[in-house]
């Protein structure tokens, strides 16, 4: 076992780049840890000690809508992604490499784009006299107007734009990896394309389609420009909620604790997306 | 000998130091184009008057003021709030006493001194229609949440703010001096009305690009914004009938660290020509009552200052007592 030999060494790598990381380390605990904790212990300080902030957050009908929104329109994001990113994906991994090269480019170039320059433009497109209400009319599609923006609809739409390119690129790399001569393998032993699709090769992306999709929800839980600008208020997800505690109500006791509800949720399924990755990778050795 | 000489480069420097910091001081304000000839007309006025250098600095942002304040590391000197803001604020201490006898508050529009503010500007909602998209626009309040005689779309301001449950009260006939104190469940039941017709506006840019679209080809929006918006060719009408008026306010937070270049600065920004020449490039009114004398009559024409007639004085004081209940009851409803 030749693995066995290598760990002590290692080890001692790892110990002397985790040296390495000190600085940054501690930078990031003087100017993220500190200031978030002083937040969060807001939450149970003001106005004064006791956990008041979280009983009327947690007891409040409205409060609860906003969690319940913010999960909604996360699971709702995550699953339109997944749909569309998996065919993606997979003609992707099929393509020609240099016509693939293009598509990455497509993607990469959509990310490195300013992302509130990126949903004003869905604003315009997406508005009732924007551009594709007016084709759909002028085609006869529609007599009137669709609301495609400041409802669910914006919101879903333009974060799904968003975060497409987080549930293609792992899944590529997944389905990359399976080899095809496993699909010959599953006609030869009889199993037609679908059950193909449906018996081998979806089992085998399941990896890469966790991995992408936790991160996806995650990442749609406490997202604020989006939701913002294309949803309407009676969908408000929680980040918004928390930046109208502190920035316009001036009420941080709230804002630290519903930015403490945020955390827990997000930690907790960052956990379980670690969990994913891991197996992955095990399973990739 | 030597001492005397070390002594005088010691105090040189601190001289040095001293000017140094002062020559400068920082103004936050909303940015846009309100912002811009904030800058015009006070700034570079005030750089050239006294040498200091306005670095500006913004969008305001009252969790700011609050961290800054409590923090003691305040950074800006002087910044544009919002009316209700700056009356609450400076009863909970997060504002310097203003300098009066800097500031000559004598010619100042009395609805918006306060012992630790003075009006920035002064501005009305108004109800602004895009008259080439509507068959008729909407005059008055009752007009704008009468959504059978004006069916379609219609745009609000989104904040918790005076303005909008004023205008639910008076358009479901509530009288102009029967406002205060404001019959909330009465407003939001009349709002409720027209809530799924809403389209919320954040900020003003949004406002005129709702109404240009005809996304909402009507709503409450600042007077300012639909003056700006006719200058680039929008045929847009407004209706000035029980305008609400609000203000903008100047307040230094308390700690700043150029106090006395900051009270020179506010009070070049409230003299007569300060307030014009902001009131000429914005369409928002002076809130010195010796500016107007000063402005292009056909100009001063256009501004709220001269809508008296129906004008509706939105409670500054009210607001600065229940700024905190009415917003988070504004919000969960807004939600629900």
């Amino acid at each position: 076992m030749p693995s066995v030999v290598a760990l002590p060494e290692v080890a001692t790598v790892k110990r002397r780049e985790f040296r390495s990381t000190l600085p940054a380390l501690l930078f990031l605990a003087l100017f993220f840890v500190v200031p978030v904790i002083s937040l969060l212990l807001r939450s149970v300080l003001e106005p004064q000690l006791g956990l008041q902030n979280y009983v009327e957050l947690l007891g409040s009908s409205t409060y609860l809508k906003v969690f319940f929104n913010t999960f909604m329109v996360s699971a709702v994001v995550t699953i339109v992604s997944l749909t569309i990113g998996f065919p993606v994906a997979w003609t992707l991994a099929i393509m020609p490499s240099r016509w693939a090269a293009i598509v990455f480019a497509i993607l990469l170039l959509s990310m490195w784009t300013n992302l509130l320059a990126r949903t004003y433009a869905w604003m315009v497109l997406l508005q009732r006299t924007g551009l594709i209400n007016k084709m759909l009319m002028g085609l006869g599609v529609i007599d009137k107007p669709l609301a495609l923006v400041n409802n669910l609809t914006g919101v879903t739409i333009g974060m799904t734009y968003i975060m497409l390119p987080f549930i293609i690129l792992p899944l590529y790399g997944t389905i990359r990896k399976i080899d095809p001569a496993i699909l010959q393998a599953a006609a030869l032993c009889g199993a037609n394309r679908w059950q193909a699709l449906t018996r081998v090769l979806l089992p085998l992306t399941v990896p890469g389609m966790a991995a992408g999709a936790l991160m996806v929800f995650v990442m749609s839980l406490g997202y604020f420009v989006t939701p913002a600008l294309l949803g309407g208020t009676s969908n408000m997800m929680l980040a918004e909620l928390i930046a109208q505690f502190v920035q316009s109500l001036v009420n941080w006791g709230m804002g630290g604790a519903a930015a403490l509800v945020l955390l827990v949720v997000t930690l907790t399924l960052y956990a379980v997306q670690l969990r994913f990755v891991g197996d992955e990778s095990e399973g990739g050795r | 000998m030597n001492t005397t000489y070390a002594s005088a480069v010691f105090a040189a420097a601190l001289a040095f130091s001293t000017s140094a910091f002062s020559a400068e001081i920082v103004f936050s304000s909303w940015g846009g184009t309100t912002q811009d000839a904030q800058k015009a007309a006070w700034a570079d006025k005030f750089t050239t008057e006294t040498g200091t250098t306005v670095l500006q600095d913004g969008p305001t942002d009252y969790g700011k003021i609050k961290a800054m304040v409590e923090a003691n590391g305040v950074s800006w000197d002087v910044v544009d709030v919002e009316g209700d803001y700056a009356a609450q604020a400076g009863k909970n201490g997060m504002l310097e006493k203003l300098d009066f006898t800097v500031i000559d508050k004598s010619k100042l529009d009395s609805r918006f001194v306060t012992d630790y503010s003075v009006g920035s500007f002064y501005y009305s909602f108004v109800i602004g229609c895009n008259v080439d998209a509507v068959d008729a626009c909407p005059k008055s309040w009752a007009d704008l949440f009468d959504t059978k005689k004006f069916p379609g779309k219609r745009t609000f301001y989104k904040w918790s703010a005076p303005g909008v449950i004023e205008a639910a009260l008076l358009a479901d006939g509530v009288a102009a001096d029967k406002l205060y104190p404001l019959d909330l469940d009465r407003a939001f039941k009349k709002l409720d009305t027209i809530k799924g017709d809403i389209i919320w506006w954040s900020g003003g840019a949004q406002s005129q690009q709702l109404i240009a679209s005809a996304e909402a080809p009507f709503g409450s929006v600042w007077n300012g914004r639909m003056t700006a918006l006719a200058e680039t060719g929008v045929n847009v009408e407004t209706s000035w009938e029980q305008n609400i008026t609000a203000a903008d306010s100047l307040v230094v937070p308390k700690g700043a660290k150029n106090k006395d270049a900051a009270m020179k600065f506010i009070a070049l920004a409230t003299s007569a020509q300060g307030q014009a020449d902001l009131a000429a490039a914005t369409g928002y009114a002076p809130t010195n009552l010796d500016s107007a004398a000063l402005m292009d009559p056909e100009k001063a024409k256009t501004l709220p200052d001269q809508q008296t007639a129906s004008q509706v004085n939105a409670d500054m004081n009210y607001w600065a007592e229940n700024r905190d209940a009415i917003g988070e009851r504004w919000y969960a409803w807004q939600a629900q």
